[in-house]
């Protein structure tokens, strides 16, 4: 089955195909390199053919047999052939039979059958041979056996399948290696991809520091698991909270039914058990609204209502809604608008943000205390910064405050359903805006994005105007 | 009488609304569905429709979309579960003209349906009475009888609104939502009371006849009768 599906495998597959082109090429390479020698062989060697023949049959006629004798005596290899015939065609001389009919006397060198002259057997080959009349009327044939073409269409034929046959091997050996590799990859994946799919949220991919595409996907993929990783749990740890805050207003409105159903003895001791009651339900729901809330903002699905929001006008909102509270507390509450300001996002939801950041800042102000809600722009960012006098965020809890639910210890008898700072946190984040918390003194948290290109009638409005205006009457 | 066509599949929900609305002077008439309901809505053309946006048979939305394609225009009260601001924004684009969520508090709904039934004002006109209180909408400037009330900007809104509503109760969210324009809870619950607070000390001096009243964990009313 393993086998079945390596050889299946889509690597090996690829591999196995290159592997057959690459044989395909170099067998017909080797044909061409054959092809070419061959014919280069035969043009040689009918070339030594018409010199010989020439240079025989300009010898005086009382040397030609000493000199064809010599001639034959110096081939030791057997592949020379030549004869001297008389007109009529019986042989005077060499170690050619018969005069072959086929050759014309004068003719080219052409491929004819010849016997030899030879004991025991008179054997016949094919052989490239030519023949010329002599001045005395006598033929001169000369011949060679030109073997050397089927020798080297074996040497050729070797040379193919001691360079072929490795090449192809190792061509599969890789293509085999790689498949494996690859699989034995996937496999390890696979192992840990169950292993997180059952639940072991920590497990990640194999992944080494080569650069490969595959270690790549592993970098991405696991930084994914990081981000699911930490959602994840923070949802755990949520729900644990949600129970706690859930079951804290529950208790109460259940304490106060069972008491009053035992102990009520008058209408109105039953009715102000009832509000009890009423009043925990409701904290109870706020902190389920709230929550749902949280949940619609973060699924993404407001970014198709974004349009151009301004700021500045958002900022005096806030003010205008919050100044009576902060005046009731003895905060002054002041805007300071640098110029006006647009962004693209969703109105209601950045007027949410701000009005959540301003609600904080004046709540846990003491009295006597400033909260300063500002707008800064430099044409490329702007920046609304709220600060206040309060005891301000201190370093270790900076991260914690944006986690849904976390509220200080000292924060523990406030009202509120403790999502404020984890609500802005999350609008900020839908926006693609950056929300700090900066040092102390005091609190300063600032949201941090990029600006509109402002229509021209915006021009800069007079700081001095804007902040005489807003300034909270005291 | 005021005749309301209440659209509800839940019989304890349903129960309780009725009770509450006919104690309050209304006749209710109930259907439990949303096939039966939009043909009772077609038969007896009531004055104002609470209508449930999940219902077996036919969806809420899709009663109220086929009342409005027939041209009915009754005043119509959504009430859900749903209560993603998204979904708000559909139940008011297919024709509701108010939105509630559940749970919801009984004087919030009685409260939202007796401001549905309401006529709607004559936008033209540019003095608005009510009781001793007059309000001047052109130059923005309010008396009670002969003395002039100071009012912040934001406190001449406010008054507007309660005005045009005299005698009605108006909780926090209805205020919350139509005059601050919020659509989220505030985390400081008490956000209304202190504008109210501030309003109230303007608009009913020392011996003056208390106009503004808070109704006790609901909201309030601008008493002029």
């Amino acid at each position: 089955m393993r086998q079945i599906e390596f050889i299946r495998s889509n690597t090996f597959l690829w591999t196995a195909a290159v592997a057959a082109t690459l044989a395909l090429f170099v067998a017909g390479l080797f044909a061409f390199i054959y092809w070419k020698i061959d014919d280069y062989l035969i043009m040689r060697s009918d070339r030594m053919i018409a010199t010989q023949l020439n240079f025989l049959a300009e010898l005086p006629p009382g040397r030609l047999n000493d000199a064809i004798s010599d001639h034959l005596k110096q081939d030791s290899r057997g592949v020379q052939y030549a004869g001297l015939f008389d007109a009529a065609g019986s042989r005077l001389a060499g170690n050619i039979a018969r005069l072959p009919p086929q050759l014309d006397p004068g003719g080219p060198v052409r491929s004819v059958r010849l016997a030899r002259v030879a004991a025991p057997t008179v054997h016949e080959a094919t052989v490239k041979a030519a023949a010329r009349r002599l001045g005395d009327g006598h033929i001169l044939v000369m011949g060679r056996h030109v073997d050397e073409t089927r020798e080297i269409s074996t040497v050729v034929g070797q040379a193919l399948l001691l360079g072929l046959l490795p090449a192809f091997c190792l061509c599969l050996l890789a293509g085999a290696w790689l498949s494996i590799r690859a699989e034995r990859r996937v496999e390890q994946v696979n192992q840990r991809v169950q292993r997180i799919v059952a639940g072991d949220l920590r497990e990640r991919l194999p992944q080494s520091d080569a650069d490969d595409p595959f270690a790549r996907l592993a970098g991405i993929v696991n930084g994914m698991l990081d981000e699911m990783e930490t959602t994840i749990n923070a949802l755990a740890g949520v729900g644990n909270d949600i129970a706690h805050d859930l079951r804290t207003p529950l208790t109460r409105v259940r304490l106060a039914l069972e008491r009053g159903r035992t102990h009520a003895a008058t209408l109105e001791d039953l009715q102000e058990v009832a509000d009890k009651a009423i009043g925990g339900i409701d904290q109870a729901l706020a902190i389920i609204t709230a929550l749902l809330r949280l949940a619609e903002i973060e699924s993404n699905s407001r970014t198709a209502g974004f349009g151009d929001v301004a700021l500045d006008e958002i900022l005096r909102q806030v003010c205008d809604v919050y100044e009576p509270i902060a005046e009731d507390k003895d905060v002054a509450l002041r805007v300071a608008i640098d110029r006006k300001a647009e962004v693209r996002g969703d109105r209601d939801l950045l007027f949410e943000a701000i009005a959540n950041l301003v609600d904080n800042a004046v709540k846990f102000t003491p009295r006597g205390g400033r909260v300063t809600l500002e707008l800064m722009s430099d044409g490329k960012a702007v920046r609304v910064r709220v600060s206040d006098t309060g005891p301000g965020i201190g370093e270790s809890e900076r991260e914690a405050v944006l986690r849904r639910f976390y509220r200080s210890d000292k924060m523990r008898n406030t009202p509120g359903v403790g999502l404020g700072l984890s609500l802005v946190a999350a609008i900020v984040k839908l926006h693609g805006f950056r929300l700090t918390i900066c040092p102390g003194p005091g609190g300063r948290v600032e949201i941090l994005a990029p600006a509109r290109a402002v229509a021209c009638n915006a021009a800069p409005s007079d700081p001095a105007r804007e902040r005489h205006e807003s300034l909270a009457p005291l | 009488m005021t005749r309301i066509l209440l659209i509800e599949d839940d019989t304890e929900t349903a129960d309780a609304i009725v009770s509450e609305l006919t104690e309050r002077g209304f006749e209710v008439r109930w259907a439990p569905d949303g096939i039966g309901g939009l043909d009772r809505a077609r038969e007896s053309s009531p004055d104002a429709l609470i209508v449930d946006r999940m219902l077996p048979g036919m969806d809420g939305l899709t009663v109220i979309e086929a009342l409005r394609k027939d041209q009915v225009r009754t005043p119509v009260l959504v009430l859900s579960a749903l209560g993603a601001v998204d979904d708000r924004v559909r139940g008011l684009r297919v024709g509701g003209d108010d939105y509630l969520t559940k749970p919801f508090a009984l004087v919030e709904l009685v409260a939202r349906v007796e401001a549905l039934l309401r006529r709607p004002f004559d936008s033209r006109e540019t003095t608005l009475q009510a009781g001793p209180l007059e309000l001047d909408l052109i130059e923005r400037t309010a008396r009670r009888g002969e003395r002039e009330i100071d009012l912040l900007p934001r406190e001449f809104r406010l008054l507007e609104y309660m005005m045009r509503r005299s005698d009605q109760l108006l909780t926090r969210a209805m205020l919350l939502e139509e005059v601050w324009n919020y659509k989220f809870v505030p985390a400081t619950t008490n956000l209304i009371d202190v504008h109210m607070g501030r309003l109230r000390h303007k608009v009913d001096g020392p011996g003056e006849t208390q106009l503004i009243h808070n109704v006790r964990g609901s909201g309030f009313i601008l008493r002029v009768r």
